[in-house]
């Protein structure tokens, strides 16, 4: 089971890379797609016991962030007419190698943090190095949409944080699929704006002209 | 045991033309076409050498020595990999270093060659093949730092030699990463899509097949062998990566090598189909990715 | 001792003779330039001898001025270097009568000569010093003398102002290091290095030793960010002047830092990992600014850069195996880091001495104004591709067997667990060595190869024997060591070893039987190149051999200009990297150039020292001329020097 957990965290390690060097768009929604999928699993290959609380989460999660987000963003794409990434504020080589040297600290850093039990050895630095690089695309990017990408990245690093309890926390699958309409809320918001470009601001207040 | 290490370097050497021939069969096969037979290189090689030869009035001893280097550091550089799965002819602690300075030293000839013409074509792809190669060394390297983590031996026949057998349970998917960091390496050095296009008709668009545009005869004979034992030499160590041999006798071991061989060949075909080349100033983010594979595989190696 | 004491006194009279006998030039000459050589090899002998196994040997003098006794020695360190600073300096020194000679008539030629014997002289006191004061005023003298070479061609703005950089940069880390040298003395007690250590600083002295050191002996290495004034220096001064600057003049930056680790013995943890960092940083930044120089000594000047952050590379590994208690990581490492000292004053000095000869011939150091000078100066060629050989480090060189030796400490961090993660510093080290290997086939080419791009080019002349012999010299030093590297690899250990505060015998046994296979390899490639090209000469002598244009695809009628740049060589490197290239493009209607700035001195340095001065302003009224406040001024330092003195010794009676 350890080397079945090990194989979905480097391949979730694996898909943030993808987004951190890739220059499309629909490349980078695949690959938060392929990332929700695998932390689907990951409450079945952590807890093998299989309780009606873990096959809810995982199934919840699958569908939410693998299927139904990565169609909103898609759809999004359409309609806003946006192609490719252009000139990010950082480099994609420089993205890259930020990238490897999050990876390396949050290694570092876990060693430190007392929170490690056994087979729990990858899942902390994978989770904090999500984490970095999720906030790393949301603030060097350009496009709102790979914004609202590196945002689902950050949130997915919270997840694993939070996977290491899930027997005892029983609102987080209610909690994560809230979260997870606040991004297609983001979207449609896009949409409906027209922004292909960057935000002026990342000023929530401006989201209340949403309601009324 | 000197004579079966040898004998894998006869086979290694006799074998690199193959390698480019099977590479462009699967692709041509993969598009529908029937394509040039596999052992074309062979014929070229002996057409060129029967050629004569012509030299620009503006080359110095400096062209004509081009491709010498090129051959002998590339014959050389085989000398130091473990061909037949448990030692190579030449072995001694750090010589990574050398096999990578080696071809570095026969890369550099054939830049120096390409000056030596004063054309600007050649000019260009010269640059091209530095820039292309100051990212992929340290890629090489990062690949090389991990065989020595994971398996304690600070030289080549040991890093994949029978250490590394053992290693391989242990350490799977960093070693899975590395192996993949090593593909994209062999891709850019020998030159293949996504790098660079060894069927492109176009200089502007070449990057190795342009830096090497005026030479002639057997001289160009000599370039396409030793541009081949290169990237043959690079799978070599990508198979040594994943199958090390040192569990087996040396002659099947020669005889997984010689599989292992065409099965990257067949690969790099695929590959060639599946991918287009990537704009030049995506290069250096195409073989950062590799880098930053190879050190996450040490990374993983350094916590384990 | 005595022998390496009359080898300085010949160097001097050397300087003597050149300057007394100017009105006959041969005499002058020759006397010069045997006399030099004469001096350097006595000089050299002891240094020889305790090398290859001798006894360290040492001089004591009894000084009149207060700071303890005035000791010179050789210890194997300090004979390291010596050899390095005489091949050097004698090798410069005879280049310089040749290359100055056509100046003599409107040039102070001769005061040159004996500025450059005395340079040689007052370096090799400078390694040669064991106790603090006569270190201080070797330190003092070479950096003067330095700063009276480098403005040689003073009527120029740009050497001017070259010079003066210099000059503010010496002086400043000379400040840190007379800091360190008071409160480090003042721990021993006496100023002699062997008191020094004995005094053993720990914990917060040591730190404060420590960065010190780096900052004075980096700011002399041209360590990044201290590296500003060399490429401006090295560039201004005259040719041999240049060589013996980038050879060996920087390189007692890095002796200072050698004797400080091996003096205050094992350096802290946090010490190591800076200089590897630095070290790192300093040699990619240095290759890539290299890079993009349109001018062939700033080119040189920032390769120079580079090569010493591999060697604090190396001191880095050194340090860290020092303070882990790994002595073979501590004797390879530093062991490492004096080899290719060594190895790089030989190959850096060949190609300032190869550049200069360019310039001599052509005119022009700007890289994309030469070109086809294969053609005309065949041995001018030789010599520097066997320096552009070495620096890449290419086997079968030295340049190659140093950055090995650098090569296996990184690795060998492996071993050591606190410090795996120098592993990647392997993969820095490989960046730097492909850069290099693109530099140095952009200066190659370039200059040497295709055709000559303007007239002055095209007329170059090969280069006189004056200037062919030294060069050819450092060239048979590079080859030799290349080839046969036990030569200097096994005292480059014990030096090393002797550094750490370690035994020599576990390094040399890890790395020893390496070097035989090393020096095969090297055979091998000589053989293995030279009966492939005796068989394809057979083959092609009964084949047609044509002579045609250069084809280039069918250019019907290629031009000199129409040949790749140098600039544009290194154009999508230099774009690769962006803003830290430091290259500005020049766009206008009909032309297009690039321009590369010096980054650290336009945007540290010079802010830097404007704000200084703004500050210096404002004390500008304590100089207002009157003589009656000036003596009020030393009458109240004296009242407060003796009320100081009071109250010491008044706190210490009862």
């Amino acid at each position: 089971m350890t080397q079945i957990v090990e194989l979905l965290l480097l391949l979730v390690t694996l898909t943030n890379f993808v987004v951190l060097g890739t220059t499309r768009l629909s490349t980078c929604i695949r690959a938060v797609a392929v990332q929700g999928v695998l932390l689907g699993l990951l409450p079945l290959a952590l807890y093998p016991g299989g309780s009606l609380h873990t096959w809810g989460l995982a199934a919840g999660t699958i569908l939410v962030k693998g299927v139904v987000l990565p169609r909103f963003l898609r759809w999004a794409i359409r309609e806003a007419a946006v192609r490719r990434e252009v000139e990010p504020r950082l480099g994609y080589v420089a993205s890259l190698l930020l990238g490897v040297a999050a990876v390396a600290a949050a290694f570092a850093i876990s060693r430190q943090l007392p929170v490690l039990e056994q087979a729990r050895e990858m899942l902390v630095p994978v989770a904090l190095a999500t984490v970095i690089i999720g906030l790393l695309v949301l603030t060097t990017r350009s496009k709102a949409l790979v914004q609202v990408v590196g945002y689902i990245m950050l949130e997915n690093g919270v997840y694993l944080f939070g996977l290491i309890h899930v027997e005892r926390v029983p609102f987080l699958v209610e909690v994560g699929v809230l979260l997870d309409v606040f991004v297609a809320v983001f979207i449609m918001g896009i949409v409906v704006f027209h922004i292909s470009r960057e935000f002026d601001s990342l000023d929530t207040t401006r989201l209340t002209e949403l309601t009324d | 045991m000197t004579w079966t290490a040898l004998l894998a370097l006869a086979v290694v050497v006799g074998m690199a033309p193959l390698i480019p021939g099977i590479a462009a069969k699967t692709k041509a096969r993969l598009a529908g076409r029937r394509g040039a037979p596999v052992l074309q290189l062979y014929r070229d090689l002996a057409r060129l050498w029967g050629k004569g030869v012509v030299y620009s009035r503006v080359t110095t001893w400096v062209f004509r020595m081009g491709p010498v280097v090129a051959v002998a550091t590339a014959a050389l550089a085989a000398c130091l990999l473990p061909l037949d799965g448990r030692r190579a002819l030449i072995t001694f602690s750090g010589d990574f270093v050398a096999f990578a300075s080696l071809l570095a030293l026969g890369r550099f000839a054939l830049v120096l060659a390409a000056w030596d013409t004063g054309s600007s074509f050649e000019g260009m792809g010269a640059s091209r093949e530095v820039t292309v190669a100051s990212f992929a060394e340290p890629a090489l390297f990062l690949a090389f730092v991990a065989l020595v983590l994971a398996t304690d031996s600070l030289s080549l026949g040991g890093a994949l030699g029978g250490p590394l057998v053992q290693a391989w349970p242990a350490a799977t998917p960093a070693l899975a990463m590395v192996t993949a960091s090593l593909f994209l390496v062999l891709l850019a050095e020998g030159a293949r899509v996504p790098v660079d296009d060894p069927a492109t008709h176009l200089e502007l668009t070449m990057i190795h097949e342009v830096m090497v545009l005026d030479h002639s005869g057997p001289d160009l004979a000599m370039i396409l062998l030793g541009h081949a034992l290169k990237m043959t030499l690079f799978a070599a160590l990508l198979i040594g990566a994943i199958l090390p041999r040192a569990s087996l006798a040396p002659l099947p071991a020669i005889g997984v090598l010689v599989a292992g061989l065409i099965v990257v060949a067949v690969a790099v075909g695929v590959v060639e189909s599946v991918m287009a080349r990537l704009r030049l100033t995506h290069v250096p983010q195409f073989l950062t990715a590799a880098s930053a594979l190879a050190a996450l595989g040490v990374i993983l190696l350094l916590v384990a | 001792m005595i022998p390496f004491f009359a080898g300085l006194a010949t160097i001097v009279v050397a300087g003597l003779a050149a300057a007394v006998f100017r009105r006959r030039p041969t005499l002058a000459d020759r006397a010069f330039r045997g006399l030099i050589v004469l001096g350097a090899v006595a000089a050299a002998w002891p240094a020889v001898r305790v090398l290859a196994g001798g006894a360290a040997v040492e001089v004591r003098l009894r000084a009149a001025v207060p700071g303890g006794d005035w000791v010179f020695g050789i210890d194997p360190l300090a004979a390291f270097f010596l050899i390095a600073i005489l091949l050097v300096g004698a090798a410069s020194a005879c280049y310089g009568a040749a290359y100055l000679a056509p100046e003599a008539g409107h040039r102070p030629v001769a005061v040159v000569h004996l500025l450059t014997a005395l340079e040689v002289a007052s370096l090799a006191l400078l390694v040669a010093a064991r106790s603090v004061i006569p270190f201080l005023m070797a330190w003092e003298l070479m950096a003067i003398l330095a700063y009276f070479l480098v403005v040689f061609e003073s009527e120029r703005d740009e050497v001017r102002r070259a010079g003066l950089i210099y000059l503010v940069s010496t002086h400043t880390g000379t400040l840190a290091l007379i800091a360190m040298f008071a409160f480090w003395g003042q721990l021993g007690g006496t100023l002699t290095f062997d008191a020094l250590a004995a005094a053993a600083p720990a914990g917060i002295g040591a730190a404060l030793i420590f960065t010190l050191a780096l900052f004075g002996f980096g700011f002399k290495a041209g360590l990044v960010p201290l590296h500003f004034w060399l490429p401006g220096a090295h560039a201004a001064a005259p040719t041999h002047v240049s060589a013996l600057m980038s050879g060996v003049l920087i390189k007692m930056g890095i002796y200072g830092l050698l004797r400080v680790a091996q003096l205050a013995g094992a350096p802290p943890a946090w010490w190591g990992w800076l200089v590897l960092c630095l070290g790192l940083a300093s040699g990619v930044l240095g290759v890539l600014w290299a890079l993009t120089q349109h001018d062939l000594k700033r080119l040189l000047a920032y390769h120079s850069v580079e090569n010493i952050g591999i060697i604090l590379i190396g001191l880095g590994i050194g340090a860290l195996g020092a303070h882990f208690d790994a002595p073979v990581l501590a004797a390879i490492g530093f062991g490492g880091a004096v080899l290719h000292t060594l190895n790089h004053a030989l190959f850096k000095s060949l190609l300032f001495l190869g550049a200069g000869a360019v310039q001599r011939a052509t005119g022009t150091r700007v890289i994309d104004r030469l070109g086809g000078l294969a053609r005309r100066m065949p041995l001018t060629w030789t010599a520097f591709l066997i320096g552009s050989v070495a620096i890449v480090g290419l086997p079968p060189l030295n340049g190659f067997v140093s950055e090995w030796l650098i090569y296996q400490g990184l690795l060998r961090s492996a071993h050591l667990a606190p410090i795996r993660a120098a592993l990647f510093a392997a993969a820095g080290l490989a960046l730097i060595g492909a850069l290099a290997l693109a530099c140095f086939a952009k200066v190659g080419g370039a200059v040497f190869l295709g055709q000559a791009r303007t007239a002055p080019a095209r007329d170059g002349r090969e280069a006189g024997a004056g200037l062919l012999i030294p060069m050819f010299v450092l060239a048979a030093a590079c080859v030799a060591i290349g080839g046969a590297p036990v030569l200097a690899v096994g005292p480059a250990l014990r030096v090393g070893a002797m550094i750490g505060g370690v035994g020599a015998a576990g390094a040399a046994a890890a790395v020893g039987p390496a070097l035989g296979r090393i020096s095969l390899l090297a055979l091998l490639l000589a053989t293995l190149a030279g009966g492939l090209w005796w068989w394809r000469t057979r083959v092609l002598a009964r084949r047609t051999r044509g002579v045609a244009e250069t084809w280039a695809c069918g250019y019907a009628r290629p031009n000199p200009r129409m040949q790749y740049t140098a600039a544009s060589f290194a154009a999508p490197l230099a774009a690769a990297y962006g803003q830290v290239a430091g290259v500005e493009v020049v766009r206008q209607p009909a032309s297009f150039h690039t321009r590369p700035r010096e980054l650290v001195l336009d945007h540290l340095a010079i802010p830097f020292w404007s704000r200084v001065r703004g500050w210096a302003v404002r004390l500008h009224p304590i100089q207002h001329g009157r003589l009656w406040a000036y003596i009020l001024y030393l009458l109240g330092t004296l009242l407060l020097l003796l009320l100081y003195l009071a109250l010491q010794t008044g706190g210490a009676r009862p």
